[in-house]
């Protein structure tokens, strides 16, 4: 039988606190709290106030006026327009900024695919080729990556033929060559009507995404399958295809032609640009390689056998069961790899390829002498992409997250 | 009708191509067509690059040459390998001067010898011991590399620190082949081991303090020649520069992460912006900025040379890199660990120092040997600020009259060096992960 207890609970006397001042809790976090402030904002106080009569007593400029100022110095690979003499310091910075983010750009494609290929050989079953990727991953993460791009830059790139005896990259077709120069290759260039190509383009994109969905749906609810991929290739291909011909080919060439002791017209990209992708892609390939092998690997060997139950073919088993969990463990490491990619591209100015640091933390600044802006607008730079792209990392680490239950 | 007669059948020899070699090549190598097709592109692809390698780097090599025009006369299509042997001295050591190199060596040496006790079985007290490397080891490296006068607290430290080498080293000998400790030894040689224990520690502190002393009359007779920071350079100064970073990185890290998690939000947010900062910028940033800001930030007239600028700059950027290290050793404790410690009345520091920390620094150990490999590696990049660490010198050999031009035998050289260092540690943090995780996986 239950005993219901009517009493009122005897009201307890709170034991008395005795308020000790040094060992209370909340005055003793206020108080540390205040003293780390205290350190911390005096030693930013002092190092500014140095700074200050430093800057004074040399009597160097400051502000960020120079940057509408012009510059008087040329570069060598730039993708907006400048002109030295008429173009700002402004426009060097941006110059500088796109060339550090067209070469990691391009790195981070070629890295991840390279990585994702070699990460899969690591795992291959086939004894040699494991070894070969093994022996590739423990050389380029073994080596430091600065020594690895000057290698590019003074053993492979410095050292190719001149310019009368250009290696043609396309075969005899004149379209690509690369010389101790750099690569010279043909650039597409628009005619009036290529805008249609890319709106069928952009249709054929959106007919392939509404595809999928019905496909989907249809398989739902009949069990019937559809060759989506098939389907969609050949959707994507056609339609733009059709329409291009149709407007009468408008996409002209502009290819590199010698003239005199250089190539003219078409794109150039300098030695030290080539030297900086390939060493970039290659080091950090073997990274993500190991990323991609521990992902792979972290996924229980249950689901493949799982998988192959239910009666989906090796391939098939890869695509839908393993890389889809696969992608949680591979994808935050390689967002990472990113970051360094980004962060490692600096290195740049070793060889001389003119990114921010070299062309603005280093020439500008050994130029104007504007050295607190400079260091500060390059380490910015670098911050808001680094924040950007962990922004992004968390945005997916929350989507693919785990729920526990 | 199955007979039983209790008798056991004799075990079979496992199938042939289970065990024998063309049953593996079968296996691994020639499974499918596909296989095969792999198999034979992987063999051609080993035979093009050790052939070619062979040929140029060892075959068609020039050994001993006066210079670049010799070693083409001699073979046209061979390595030159002569140039860097000529250089070799230069590749360790810099322009350190070369009557001096023993000190170099010393240095080297004795750092082998306080830190040997560490892997070897039976020795006690090898926090002390590793705590001592850390901090007294140091002013006696700092003595041996530069020379000159020495102050009175340089001094005191660099005597302290010979009489910890030798007392770690007496104390580990003694550990290793008698099962005991030096105090003990100590004691008993003297026929105190039964005595008080405060008779026991005086006697010990006399004993140190007779030994500190002698050390101490016997250093001050010792001079050698000063050798300025700029005459450092090659191998040295990059292992000088990535050792301070590392061993500075440790302490800065633990505080950086434990700020990080603090509770006090001021902490927390200023630590965390100080790691966010560092992290999220290049390290060549880093340099430049320590090279162009840090000479503003100091007080007029108070100048600070390129190799401290630089110490300062690595320290601060591997501390952060560090501070992440440390952080997901923590995370990994479970939280039942941090209670329990609270239970048992103790506090923030006693919790953090006696029951998380060693449980998390055990778990970081692999992680802090590969920041060990990443940080000499990044140490590289001072090359680019002007300083002649190893890639500077291998660098520079193409710039002396004799050698000009030659870029990629000293590349490839300086690459051996640094792979042979760098896979021996990493397979060595292998070997601690399993060899640390072996109680866990019980």
């Amino acid at each position: 039988m239950a005993i219901r207890d009517t009493g009122k609970a005897p009201t307890r006397v709170k034991p008395k606190e005795r308020f000790d001042f040094f060992h209370d809790e909340r005055v003793r976090s206020v108080l540390y709290q205040l003293l780390t402030a205290c350190v911390v904002g005096w030693l930013v106080w002092y190092l500014i106030t140095n700074t200050a009569h430093n800057l004074e007593v040399r009597g160097m400029n400051t502000g960020f006026g120079f940057l509408t100022a012009t510059a008087g110095f040329d570069t060598d690979f730039k993708l907006v327009e400048y002109e030295p003499g008429v173009g700002t310091y402004g426009r060097i910075f941006l110059i500088g900024c796109l060339n550090t983010l067209l070469v990691s750009f391009l790195a981070v494609i070629a890295s991840t695919i390279l990585g994702f290929i070699i990460g899969i050989l690591r795992l291959s079953s086939n004894w040699l080729v494991a070894r070969l990727a093994l022996a590739y991953v423990e050389l380029v993460r073994n080596t430091p990556l600065l020594l690895q791009i000057i290698f590019w830059y003074v053993g492979v790139f410095s050292i190719l033929p001149r310019v009368k005896n250009s290696i043609d990259l396309s075969g005899g077709a004149e379209v690509a060559f690369l010389n101790n120069r750099g690569l010279y290759m043909g650039w597409p260039i628009p005619g009036d009507l290529f805008w249609m190509t890319i709106t069928a383009f952009v249709i054929a994109v959106i007919a392939v995404v509404f595809l999928k969905r019905w496909a989907h749906k249809r398989q739902d609810n009949t069990g019937q399958q559809f060759p989506t991929f098939t389907a969609s290739l050949a959707l994507l291909i056609v339609l733009p295809g059709i329409v291009y011909l149709m407007t009468g080919s408008p996409l002209g060439w502009d290819l590199p032609t010698l003239q005199g002791f250089n190539f003219v017209g078409g794109a150039a990209l300098p030695p030290a640009f080539l030297a900086l992708l390939i060493a970039l892609s290659i080091y950090h390939a073997g990274h993500l390689a190991e990323s991609v092998r521990a992902g792979i690997l972290s996924v229980n060997k249950g689901q493949t056998e799982a998988a192959l139950a239910i009666g989906l073919r090796p391939g098939r088993a890869m695509a839908l069961i393993i890389i889809p969990q696969a992608m949680r463990a591979i994808v935050p490491p390689m967002i990472s790899q990113w970051m360094n990619v980004v962060k490692n591209s600096s290195l740049a100015v070793a060889i001389g390829y003119s990114d921010v640091v070299a062309l603005f933390m280093q020439t500008a600044l050994n130029q104007a002498g504007y050295a607190v802006e400079m260091v500060g607008m390059t380490m910015a730079f670098y911050m808001f992409i680094s924040l950007s792209i962990s922004g992004v990392l968390n945005i997916y680490n929350k989507r693919v997250q785990l729920v526990e239950r | 009708m199955a007979i039983a007669n209790g008798e056991k059948t004799a075990a079979r020899s496992a199938p042939l191509n289970e065990t024998s070699f063309i049953g593996w090549l079968h296996k691994n190598l020639f499974s499918s067509w596909i296989n095969t097709i792999l198999t034979l592109a992987s063999l051609y692809i080993i035979y093009m690059v050790v052939m070619s390698m062979w040929t140029w780097g060892i075959a068609n090599a020039v050994w001993i040459a006066e210079n670049r025009r010799e070693c083409f006369a001699i073979s046209k299509d061979g390595a030159c390998w002569a140039g860097v042997i000529i250089w070799l001295e230069n590749i360790f050591y810099g322009r350190y001067p070369r009557d001096e190199l023993w000190r170099v060596n010393l240095g080297g040496l004795l750092l082998i010898l306080w830190m040997a006790p560490l892997w070897l079985p039976r020795v006690r007290d090898k926090i002390f011991i590793g705590l001592s490397t850390v901090f007294l080891y140091p002013f006696l490296a700092a003595y041996l590399f530069s020379g000159g006068d020495k102050g009175i607290f340089m001094q005191i430290m660099v005597s302290g620190a010979i009489v910890c080498l030798i007392g770690n080293t007496l104390h580990a000998a003694i550990g290793v082949f008698g099962d005991s400790s030096l105090p003990a030894t100590l004691l008993r040689v003297l026929g105190k081991a039964e005595a008080s224990d405060s008779n026991q520690r005086n006697t010990l502190l006399t004993i140190l303090a007779i030994a500190f002393v002698a050390v101490f009359l016997l250093q001050m007779g010792w001079t050698t020649k000063f050798v300025p920071w700029t005459k450092w350079g090659g191998m040295f100064l990059t292992l000088v520069i990535s050792g301070i970073g590392i061993t500075s990185a440790l302490p800065g890290g633990i505080i950086l992460a434990l700020g990080r998690r603090s509770k006090l939000p001021v902490i927390r947010v200023l630590s965390t912006s100080f790691i966010e900062l560092f992290r999220s910028v290049p390290l060549i940033t880093v340099l430049f900025m320590a090279t162009t800001m840090f000479p503003l930030f100091m007080p007029e007239g108070f100048v600070l040379n390129k190799l401290v600028q630089v110490i300062i700059a690595v320290c601060l950027f591997s501390a952060c890199y560090m501070a992440e290290t440390v952080r997901a050793g923590l995370q990994a404790i479970p939280k039942g660990q941090y209670e329990a410690a609270h239970t048992i009345g103790l506090g923030y520091w006693g919790m953090m120092g006696l029951i998380v920390m060693p449980q998390a620094l055990k778990h970081m150990i692999p992680n802090i040997v590969g920041s060990f490999i990443g940080l000499l590696k990044d140490t590289t990049l001072v090359s680019i600020i002007g300083l002649f660490d190893i890639l500077g010198m291998l660098r520079s050999i193409s710039q002396d009259v004799p050698w000009r031009g030659l870029h990629k035998e000293p590349l490839i050289f300086g690459a051996m060096v640094f792979f042979i260092i760098c896979f021996i540690m990493s397979k060595y943090s292998r070997h601690l992960e399993v060899k640390l995780s072996a109680g866990a996986n019980r």
